[in-house]
């Protein structure tokens, strides 16, 4: 049943260490965005690679719109794939998205995490009364509104390229824009992230966690890695790194 | 008849006609006589500028070729197809070509399919109050779908590697431009609704699903809340988050909707009190203290008296519980306490739900009310992901519905969707019913009989209605339904925990379910929406009316409803884990035998206790799930009816079966089965029963000593010893049996192969089971180690089996395969490797097997062995010495040689000049394998010891390559091989196995009959034959000047590949045939000088077909 899982969303299991860490992606990229750092973790480490069902990298006629609409499922998916991978302790880091995952799988799954290192976490995006996510209401629907209409214009120029299929760059052009990751997609997953507000259940967080936020980072304000330092059920470092 | 063109014309819109006209354009070209579907595609592949089914073949088509290579083939085998139609010459002047029937056909369908459409619906209603149907003017895109439908059209676009389904799903896809429906009023959500918003002035579209996951969080949540309250421990949600309240109130809202298709069925009749406004005026307000007592009497009051399963207490949020000031805290503790008494006195159908929004309140909570968390046996729910802010109405749109109208189109849910799907199906499930629910309440409030609110959730999978029609019971239990509302619900609430586990089972521990699984949750709504139709027709008390199941008089809906309560009524008091393991098990025989075993079982059990027929039907209807229903015809009740058919047999998917034959089909053709499963059974009891003593047909007397050892000698010629115990044993029990006439005699023979050799232990058995069971087949081979190493590189010792294994039996236990493989074939050799590895379930069947004769797998059915021979092995001993794994001191271990992989194998030419490392790539990577690998240096012993080496005194290269690898020490280092290595290594089997497990093993080893030690082979003496063989020839082809290296992995391949060979002289041949020419086509190719180096490598990356070692049939020259 697991390999299906491994296999869609391209797990890979790398290194010769006996720890598992797993490195999870955020939005936007799929794993590679690891490429640069793996040989730094890969003698001490098994690194356990995936993309998350949204990546450009993975089948998105497996993206199933009505089961992704929160997070739980994107953590339902990580859980499947350690579980089927077997592992039964291992590091996660996370970046973005996949940190707001990585704290829900915590949740779940204490046992199965020793630490959570989130990179850019953010558990609101929406500003609030008392809390400064980055992103006002308004402009969300700004950018929602950007990218569909994005997606109008790729959706009217397909036809076009549809039909000329004959000619070669048409055809490039056409496979291009059609297999890459889709922008339904991306916004789809886009909503459900500025959806989900963590912070209540930050505290439920039982596993020693790192905090990685960089100095410049155009989604997640610095006063969010304090609020998650303050908040989280067991915040083990915030570092700060400049970029 | 052909239809002429113009009254073809007459029920197509403009754009329709126009494709038409396009189609009858190309047929007249080609000179066909008739216009057909073909004619059709090809128009509307080639003709309009945005063409819409090219589109859409666009978005369909297979990623794994070029888009342009695709459609090329489409076009080509659209040409050929066509080419196929015979030409006639029209007479001159003649009209267009007519319209053929098939084509006439599918613009019928359409016009069926488009009057269908809710949209269209009060159009069409009025227009068919004036003039008859034909005047359904056809749409384009209608068209299409119904010519997709034709088999000529799905045929040809089959040919060009697309499945006319995808196509059907990416021309109905949100790409908004294809769905122009006109709509001028606010008609029910559909798909088409939301993609496009046909008003000029506003937005000409919006995103696809744009709505969708405000709604689904909703329900996503409602989801999680109900799997809370469903649970024994922990079963009082506590919900944490911002948004936690507002989940909490969509969840109420859900509940007074009674919108109960995303909750779990047993859940369903939950009834729901707020006294979050009381608790809060009460705490802050200093109510007064008998207001909030009679309210809590209140509450006392409605669980006693409420029906369905429970009563929840929305306690809301808990924050005024911590407030700070003496009175309030006083109040606070008032209402804990009333609350957790309420608990306690009401168990069961009481449960409490409370938010916070942040944790930290919770634990200021905690520390107020310190064992609050027991007391109210709390669960908390982390809810992350804001409610629904969408209107009603889309939550009951979904996909599936959606689709309703378009029938035939989800024939083939598997096909359209992907792996990651399982959930989806689920959820469709819950919605499909939702709206269907909400009528049924309605229905219900009137005729006032609470008890069939839940009615609706019984679900079941129909054929096994009959089932309980075979067991004697008609009738009875649906009395006694009526009689008694209040047990009839509580057994509902049974039956519907058992399924909602099955739901949940599918949903959640197996979120990428294979194809068989997302058949029966595509099966379950239509039958639960099927039921329904029924249900509301129905009155509440004529179960026992109805119960006239197979008179001839009801109409089948009716037969299959009065089942149906039957079967809640025997269903009810299953046991809820039976189905489960099944769920994912598609071979037919295992839910055969099943099905008997359980029909067997059921007499055992008192009259109208029938637990089991239930869940083996669950099975049955996952076994047969491929014959996936068709549905072209009316809308619901034949869509519940197509999918009903589909649990029994294929005869069913014959689209408008009229409603009577339906259910009778079923029983028929469901007590056919039964029949043969009956039949064949027996006949397998026959089987084994009678021959107790196997006939070795000819060819082989198993009394025969010599004979046998002779034939396993010939094959295994280093294991003498072994094989005459082995051979001795044998005949030895064949013989005891023959003699022995007693109750039960017992012909299975345990062997246990240990030490090392695991190639030789593999090969006896195979012959063995070729000599006494006369073929390869009756060997059942698993490595019961294999079964936890997913990220273990496995050696690729004999994959062939093993990958068979995996993808074939992925997700069932290794006694559940050896059980299946054994009812296949009796007659068997069944070779277990490492048995020291086996899990408890493997050691408990085992150990059974071994005692009584009967291999039975983990659901506990029971396979004869009596004609099998069990061989197991391992390389752990009585005296927990581990052979395998102790020091080997030859240089070629048994591990490596069965971690050689059939890599290609290549020839590349250095020069002894040069700086061998700058001179030729390879060489680093060569060396550098080497010196990852210890065994490399022995090889170069083992090498220089060899005559090649000694006749060129240069021992300096192999230093300077080992130099040279110094510096690309583990870069290049693959990762799976230090994985394999880490295993072979640090699994002293003494470490690893448990110490419970010990002693299962040395009792185990205690009932064989025999066990059989294992003498290492002789690898080295065969690297030695190998590697003098391929210098022979390398000498004779290329001369002595010249330098060969051999990559370790090359002798180790050979060797493997020697191992795994029946022929002896397999090594031989292929140095002779291939490799000898490859030295020749070398020498040709290369001036080969007394400097140059030839190096045989393996050329890794490149797998050989098989994975298994082999000797690749050619050389790769570099």
């Amino acid at each position: 049943m697991g390999n299906t899982l491994l296999e869609a969303l391209n797990v890979r299991v790398i290194g010769s260490g006996e720890k598992f860490l797993v490195l999870a992606h955020g939005l936007g990229t799929d794993q590679s965005a690891w490429q640069r750092i793996i040989p730094y973790f890969r003698p001490s480490y098994r690194i356990i690679l995936y993309d998350l069902v949204f990546a450009g990298s993975v089948n998105p006629d497996l993206f199933d719109f009505r089961k992704y609409t929160s997070l739980e499922a994107y953590v339902d998916d990580l859980l499947a794939i350690l579980d089927a991978l077997k592992v039964d302790r291992c590091a996660y880091v996370g970046h973005s998205l996949s940190a707001m995952i990585g704290i829900l799988a915590s949740i779940r799954r204490p046992e199965l995490f020793t630490k959570l290192i989130l990179i850019g976490a953010s558990p609101r995006f929406l500003n609030d009364e008392d809390y400064h996510g980055g992103y006002e209401l308004s402009e969300i629907e700004r950018v929602f509104t950007a990218m569909e209409a994005n997606y109008e214009a790729w959706v009217s120029g397909f036809a076009p390229l549809a039909v000329g299929a004959d000619v070669p760059e048409a055809v490039r052009e056409f496979s291009r824009t059609l297999f890459n990751m889709r922008p339904d997609i991306s916004l789809f997953v886009s909503r459900t992230v500025f959806n989900s507000d963590l912070r209540g259940v930050l505290g439920l967080v039982k596993v020693p966690c790192c905090i990685i936020q960089t100095a410049k980072d155009v989604s997640v304000p610095v006063s969010v890695a304090a609020y998650l330092k303050r908040h989280l059920g067991w915040p083990e470092h915030g570092g700060k790194f400049e970029h | 008849m052909p239809t002429p063109v113009s009254t073809a014309r007459q029920c197509l819109t403009p754009e329709a006609a126009h494709a038409l006209d396009e189609a009858v354009t190309v047929a007249r070209r080609r000179g066909h006589a008739q216009t057909t579907s073909l004619h059709a595609v090809s128009a509307l592949l080639s003709t309009t500028p945005s063409s819409s089914l090219r589109e859409a073949c666009g978005r369909a088509r297979n990623l794994s070729y070029s888009p342009r290579l695709q459609f090329k083939a489409l076009e080509l085998c659209l040409s050929v197809s066509l080419d196929r139609v015979p030409s006639t010459q029209l007479a001159a002047g003649d009209d267009d070509p007519p319209v053929s029937n098939s084509l006439m056909a599918a613009i019928k369908r359409s016009q069926a399919n488009q009057r269908r459409q809710p949209e269209n619906f009060h159009l069409y209603q009025q227009i068919q109050q004036q003039s008859s149907m034909s005047c359904v003017k056809v749409e384009l895109q209608h068209l299409i779908l119904s010519i997709l439908d034709d088999p000529l059209v799905s045929r040809v676009f089959g040919e060009a590697g697309f499945r006319s389904c995808d196509i059907k799903l990416a021309i109905l896809r949100p790409l908004p431009h294809l769905l122009r429906y006109s709509r001028t009023r606010n008609p029910p959500m559909f798909l088409c609704n939301l993609t496009e918003n046909s008003d000029p002035g506003r937005r000409s579209f919006s995103f696809p699903f744009s709505g969708f996951p405000w709604f689904f969080n909703g329900d996503e949540n409602c989801r999680r809340i109900g799997e809370v309250l469903v649970r024994n421990k922990g079963r009082n949600p506590l919900l944490v988050g911002v948004c936690a309240h507002d989940a909490l109130r969509s969840f109420i809202e859900m509940l007074q909707r009674r919108k109960d298709g995303v909750l779990p069925m047993e859940l369903s009749g939950l009834n729901e009190i707020c006294i979050e406004k009381d608790v809060s005026k009460f705490i802050s307000e200093n109510y007064k203290e008998e207001f909030m007592n009679s309210r809590f009497e209140e509450v006392g009051k409605m669980v006693e008296h409420c029906l369905g399963p429970g009563l929840v207490v929305n306690v809301g949020d808990l924050k005024p519980l911590i407030a700070d000031d003496a009175a309030s805290a006083e109040a606070a503790n008032y209402v804990v306490t009333k609350l957790t008494r309420l608990l306690e006195i009401h168990g069961g159908k009481v449960w409490l739900m409370g938010t916070v929004a942040m944790y930290e309140t919770y634990l200021k909570f905690l520390s107020r009310f310190p064992s609050i968390e027991k007391d109210w046996d709390l669960q908390l729910l982390p809810i992350t992901s804001i409610r629904p802010s969408m209107g009603e109405s889309f939550s009951r749109s979904s996909l599936m519905e959606s689709f309703v109208p378009f029938g035939g189109f989800f024939s083939t849910p598997s096909d359209l969707k992907g792996p990651l799907s399982g959930s989806y199906r689920c959820a469709s499930r819950c919605h499909l019913c939702n709206e269907k629910y909400e009528q049924e309440v309605t229905a219900v409030s009137k005729g006032g009989f609470s008890a069939s609110v839940a009615d609706q959730y019984q679900f079941s999978l129909p054929s096994w209605l009959q089932m309980t029609e075979l067991g004697a019971n008609k009738g009875l239990d649906a009395v006694k339904a009526k009689d008694d509302g209040m047990l009839l619900s509580a057994r509902i609430t049974g039956l519907q925990k058992k399924w909602n586990n099955i739901c949940h089972r599918l949903h959640r521990t197996e979120p990428f379910p294979e194809a068989d699984i997302h058949q029966v949750d595509s099966q379950v709504p239509a039958v639960e929406g099927f039921q329904f139709v029924e249900d509301r027709k129905e009155n509440d008390d004529n179960y026992s009316s109805n119960n006239t199941y197979a008179s001839p008089n009801g109409s089948g809906c009716k037969n299959v409803n009065s089942c149906m309560s039957m079967d809640l009524e025997s269903i009810s008091t299953s046991k809820p884990d039976v189905p489960f393991p099944m769920v994912s098990e598609p071979k037919n025989e295992s839910l055969l035998s099943k099905l008997l075993e359980k029909s067997s079982r059921i007499k055992d059990l008192e009259p109208g206790d029938l637990r089991s027929p239930r869940s083996s039907f669950s099975n049955s209807s996952v076994g047969d799930g491929r014959t996936s229903p068709t549905s072209a015809a009316s809308v619901t009740t034949d869509l519940g009816l197509g999918i009903f058919s589909a649990p029994t047999t294929k005869e069913l998917k014959i689209p408008n079966q009229t409603h009577r034959e339906l259910p009778k089909d079923n029983s028929l053709s469901f007590s056919a089965n039964f029949e043969s499963v009956n039949r064949s059974i027996s006949n397998h009891q026959a089987l084994s029963s009678s021959c107790s003593c196997p006939d070795f047909c000819g060819l082989f007397d198993p009394r025969d000593f010599k004979t046998l050892f002779r034939a396993l000698t010939e094959k295994v010629g280093w294991q003498e010893e072994a094989i005459s115990i082995i051979s001795q044993k044998i005949a030895c029990c064949r013989t005891r049996n023959e003699n022995r006439h007693g109750a039960s005699p017992r012909g299975d023979v345990w062997f246990n192969f240990l030490g090392p050799d695991r190639f030789g232990k593999k090969k006896i058995a195979v012959t063995l089971a070729e000599i006494l069971y006369r073929s390869r087949e009756n060997f059942i081979h698993l490595d019961l180690c294999s079964q936890d190493g997913m990220i273990h590189a496995k050696p690729i010792y004999d994959c062939q089996e093993m990958n068979g294994y995996n993808v074939k039996f992925r997700g069932k236990t290794a006694v559940d395969y050896i059980a299946g493989e054994l009812s296949k074939k009796p007659l068997s050799i069944v070779f277990l490797e490492n048995v020291d590895k086996a899990d408890l379930l493997a050691q408990s069947s085992l150990s059974r097997a071994i005692r009584t004769g009967k291999f039975s797998d983990s659901h506990g059915r029971e396979v004869s062995i009596n004609n099998a021979i069990f061989v197991t092995t391992s390389g752990f001993t009585k005296g927990s010495k581990n052979l395998s794994s102790r020091k080997e001191i030859t240089n070629c271990s048994e591990e490596r040689i069965l971690k050689a992989k059939g890599w290609p194998i290549q020839i590349l030419v250095g020069c002894l000049d040069d700086n061998t490392r700058s001179c030729n790539l390879s060489v680093s990577v060569f060396t550098a394998k080497g010196i990852s690998d210890p065994i490399f240096m022995n090889k170069r012993k083992l090498l220089s010891s060899n005559e090649i080496l000694e006749q060129h005194e240069t021992l300096e290269i192999a230093k300077r390559a080992h130099k040279a690898s110094n510096m690309y020490l583990d870069l290049n280092l693959p990762a799976e091989e230090n994985e394999v290595q880490e295993t072979d290594n640090g699994n002293p089997d003494n470490d690893s196995v448990s110490e419970n497990s010990k002693a299962w093993l040395e009792d185990f080893f205690d009932q064989v009959d025999e066990t059989v030690f294992f003498k290492p082979f002789d690898f080295d003496a065969l690297a030695q034959k190998v590697l003098k063989e391929i210098s022979d020839s390398f000498h004779k082809i290329i001369g002595l000047e010249c330098l060969l290296e051999i990559d370790s992995k090359v002798v180790e391949q050979v060797i493997a590949a020697a191992c795994l060979s029946d022929r002896t002289r397999v090594v031989e041949d292929w140095v002779e045939q291939v490799l000898s020419r490859g030295f020749a086509e070398t020498q040709k190719r290369y001036n080969l000088t007394a400097h140059s180096i030839v190096k045989l490598v393996t050329c890794e990356g490149h797998l050989l077909e098989e994975q298994e070692p082999c000797l690749p049939p050619r050389i790769i020259l570099n």
